[in-house]
């Protein structure tokens, strides 16, 4: 057991922040590397910790991390031996032919169409995530907001002189009940790392090396974790490659951050729905729309698992998290297999695997999800599926494999449609296609008795409008390379 | 009928490996475009590659000269000698245009079936172990199920069904099926593949008596080979981009995907022995337990085979599966580690491994990059129905079975379920 070094971490790999319910998110192009290192040696102190503080009026009213492209780390000067020791999905980016088809990016989804992170946009170097709280005040998000916005006027003062330019940023938001634009309970199910010091079913207790380079993961090897090839830069700052090589880790405490760019179409979601299960007059079935919807989405708006409440809402809000699939759910009559949220986080029912093949199977593929909202909030339903604009989810997500974690869930269990015995399943929320290839069905399946339902012709209810891999330093790294 | 795997291998003639990798580039261009027809109309190849070896580098820089050979594996029903002559007539347009390529092909005015099927069975060299994901499901079958199983779903899906038992469900779905001309091949009797209990105990039997032997040999193989063995030290960040890109290139276009692999054997006849031991081992487990579309644990190979060629110094591994290989690879680790080291280890520059056991695929990063960078370029890969998973394949035939049966009330709820 190696504890984990909480005051390298930067704070939002371990915290999702959820009391900063106002945060933005701002993407930038370093213009000069030497004025940018420069305000990295006074900056990193800035940046936010994982480090536990117990007191609340301790803790800042702002926080500040930060998060590097392979563009930015280049055009930081790090050497290209170095930087060739990033994994391939990193240096690559997410845009590439090979990993567009992996995660279905065609049509209006297509990077040449995105408004950042895409060929045809200005390349970002980083990403600045700036968090803040009013701490008069209890879930006010218009007061959060000031504080956040004055932080970001404060920060943004300064990119010009520091060597920086503002690309655009994207103003991610929380709501108190924590629900998404289609009107869901999001974010209740998270990996607990091993010796953080959170708290959790044991189930959720993942090994660190699954999100933190330099420590141990599932398989019980390290990560494959980017290391310094030729020196340069204060090496004194940095510790030791873990696995022996002797060579000077540069990932250590940080990961891999993903960001993703979701646009919502909550109208073309509840239409569907509300379509498939309307009564016979043509009149919405309210109660039938919100099951069905709950059925494929595996949870229902209050976040109450399906598989636990099989017949309607308990309609208190919801963060019971302590459930397997194989016990109460086996054949997917509450719970279907293609639903959103089994068939990514399959839990103790993977395919036909036992109960603790199946947990380890699905812990190899976790992922750290930190997704905010976009937009004017909006709580969609049957009945409420008219957004002012557009909204939707800035996804984003830490793991130490982008492969094996982000990438696989998107393509093995989101995009391809033969989950557990499936035939013409994709994920409904994330995997449909816009156009699918002649005589190719999309379907979502309810099992049931004594015969399960087809529900047909599924439509592709988000738009990917931008995306990147980013690098997610320690705090060590981050002086480190101020002196490179 | 029985499911058969050919491996054909022939020399390029000389300064012509360009030509003949453009050529194949041009009929996979064709494939993508749906357009196979030679392969498609046989109706009886499952999966067919064509890969061009030996013509780049070799990725252990071996300094052996080697020419440039041409692969051709075909996954099949039937026996060999009717492939052959069928591929030599039907198919002759196509094997004739990538064959006058290839060293010792029959001149224009001497090619005739009779001497492509000689010069094709001149040229195969034999399988170490196959397995099939579907074992007796001929191409035609799997495709008669598909149809069946689409059939029944939407007829299902064309009304409600409440208030009937289960029995009852199922004969009405017989009766409107048998009703269908598409569905006279019902009645020929078909059943699932089952496990041999009686081979699978003689064999756990032999091991069992073999197991003091088993065990000395893995000691002298540890201390006399393993710890002088050159390692396979990479991790995947540290794997050649050009080559991945390239690899890249023909992935994950269908939901299936292809992969070949090409690999040395260490010297020595220890290596060779514990290599024939192991391939026998996994014949004998695919005969009598891997016979329910499950190979070691994986769930998503259709076909798959090892072969050993030049004198044994070399082996090729081919699989056509679910999926992203890439992805789905440390899925199987747990399960299956023991066999791929087991095979794999005899193999130059292998991952690390201790006593044939730890080590090797359980260091999984160094276990995937090893996995990648032996992989080959697969220039042309047919298969012949991508929309099927193996699991769809084998739950098509047990709704088959199942619907031809009298079922009692809890079967026929198991049936439905299938559905």
């Amino acid at each position: 057991m190696t504890p984990l070094e909480l005051n390298d971490i930067q704070g939002y790999l371990i915290r999702g922040y959820a009391h900063m319910m106002y945060s933005r998110f701002v993407y930038l192009q370093i213009n000069d590397a030497k004025s940018a290192k420069k305000w990295l040696a006074k900056s990193w102190k800035t940046m936010t910790t994982a480090e536990y503080i117990p007191k609340k009026s301790l803790i800042s009213n702002t926080h500040l991390n930060i998060a590097f492209t392979y563009g930015g780390l280049k055009k930081l000067g790090l050497k290209p031996d170095t930087l060739g020791t990033f994994s391939r999905e990193f240096r690559q980016g997410m845009v590439s032919p090979h990993r567009t088809r992996l995660l279905g990016d065609f049509e209006n989804s297509a990077p040449e169409k995105w408004n950042w992170g895409g060929p045809g946009n200005t390349p970002i170097h980083l990403c600045l995530m700036v968090f803040g709280n009013d701490k008069e005040s209890n879930d006010d998000i218009e007061k959060d907001k000031i504080v956040c916005i004055n932080y970001y006027e404060e920060l943004s003062a300064q990119f010009t002189e520091n060597g920086l330019e503002e690309l655009l940023y994207i103003d991610g938001q929380t709501q108190p009940e924590n629900k998404e634009h289609f009107g869901f309970r999001d974010g209740i199910s998270q990996p607990i790392i091993e010796d953080s010091g959170r708290i959790g079913p044991k189930d959720d207790i993942i090994k660190a090396g699954e999100f933190i380079f330099g420590y141990k993961n599932d398989f019980g090897v390290y990560p494959d974790t980017p290391l310094i090839k030729t020196e340069q830069g204060n090496l004194n700052l940095l510790p030791p490659d873990a696995e022996g090589s002797g060579l000077k880790d540069i990932g250590r405490n940080g990961t891999f951050m993903v960001m993703r760019q979701l646009e919502q179409h909550v109208d073309t979601f509840w239409s569907y729905i509300n379509n498939q299960t309307e009564n016979e007059d043509g009149s919405i079935n309210e109660a039938e729309s919100l099951k069905l919807a709950a059925k494929i989405m595996g949870r229902w708006q209050s976040g109450a698992p399906i598989t636990l409440f099989p017949d309607k809402d308990p309609g208190v809000i919801s963060d019971i998290n302590d459930f397997g699939y194989s016990k109460f759910d086996k054949d997917g009559l509450k719970c279907p297999f293609g639903s959103h949220l089994r068939r990514n986080n399959p839990r103790d029912n993977v395919d036909d695997h036992g109960v603790k093949e199946s947990l380890k199977l699905s812990n190899q593929h976790r992922i750290m999800r930190r997704a905010r909202l976009y937009g004017e909030i909006f709580e969609g339903s049957p009945t409420n599926k008219a957004p002012k604009g557009e909204v939707g989810l800035l996804f984003c997500c830490f793991n130490a494999d982008i492969s094996r974690q982000f990438e696989f869930l998107q393509y093995t269990w989101a995009n391809l449609p033969k989950s557990k015995e499936l035939y013409n399943d994709p994920d409904p929320i994330i995997g449909v296609k816009e156009k699918p290839s002649a005589g190719e069905q999309q379907n979502f399946t309810v099992q049931d008795l004594p015969v399960s339902r087809t529900v047909k012709d599924l439509p592709r209810i988000i738009t990917v409008k931008g995306g990147g891999y980013f690098f997610f330093p320690s705090i060590s790294v981050l002086r480190f390379l101020s002196t490179i | 009928m029985d499911q058969n795997s050919t491996t054909i291998l022939v020399p390029v003639i000389k300064n012509k490996a360009q030509d003949l990798l453009d050529l194949l580039a041009e009929i996979k261009d064709d494939l993508e475009h749906g357009n196979l027809p030679q392969f498609e109309e046989l109706n009886i190849i499952h999966y067919a590659r064509w890969v061009v070896i030996d013509h780049g580098k070799s990725w252990i820089n071996d300094q052996a000269e080697r020419t440039p050979k041409l692969l051709f594996v075909i996954d099949y029903d039937g026996n060999e000698t009717d492939l052959l002559q069928r591929l030599g007539t039907d198919s002759a347009a196509i094997l004739d245009k990538v064959y006058s390529l290839c060293e010792h092909f029959p001149f224009n005015e001497k090619r005739n079936p009779e001497s492509r099927l000689a010069y094709l069975a001149k040229h195969t060299i034999k399988d170490a172990a196959v397995y099939i994901g579907a074992p007796g499901r001929t191409v035609q079958q799997i495709k008669e199920e598909r149809n069946l199983r689409d059939f029944i779903r939407a007829h299902l899906d064309s009304k409600t069904w409440d208030n009937l038992s289960a029995q009852a469900i199922h004969q009405e779905i017989k009766k409107v099926v048998l009703s269908k001309d598409a569905f006279m091949f019902l009645n020929e009797k078909t059943k699932m593949p089952g496990v041999n209990w009686l081979g699978l105990a003689f064999l756990v039997l032999v091991l069992l008596i073999l197991l003091p032997l088993i065990l000395v040999w893995v000691l002298f193989i540890h201390f006399f080979y393993e710890r002088k063995d050159e390692n396979f030290t990479r991790k995947r960040s540290q794997l050649d981009d050009e080559f991945m890109t390239e690899l890249e290139k023909y992935e994950d276009f269908k939901n299936q995907n292809q992969f070949t692999q090409l690999v040395d054997m260490k010297a020595g006849n220890a290596r060779l022995i514990t290599i024939k031991a192991m391939f026998l081992l996994s014949r004998s487990l695919i005969r009598f337990f891997f016979v329910k579309g499950k190979l070691m644990g994986i769930p998503t190979i259709h076909f798959a085979k090892w072969v050993m060629f030049d004198k044994n110094k070399r082996v090729l591994f081919f699989s056509n599966f679910d999926g992203s290989w890439q992805q789905y690879l440390g899925d199987f680790i747990d399960n299956s580690g023991w066999g791929l080291t087991g095979i794999f280890s005899n193999t130059k520059v292998f991952p690390k491994t201790n006593f044939l056991m730890t080590g090797g695929a359980y260091d999984e990063e160094r276990f995937l990059a090893w996995s990648r960078n032996s992989e080959l370029v697969t220039n042309v890969w047919y298969a012949a129905y991508p929309d099927l998973s193996i699991k769809n394949v084998n739950n098509n035939t047990k709704i088959r079975v199942q619907l031809m049966k009298t079922l009692s009330e809890r079967q026929a709820t198991k049936f439905l379920k299938l559905i």
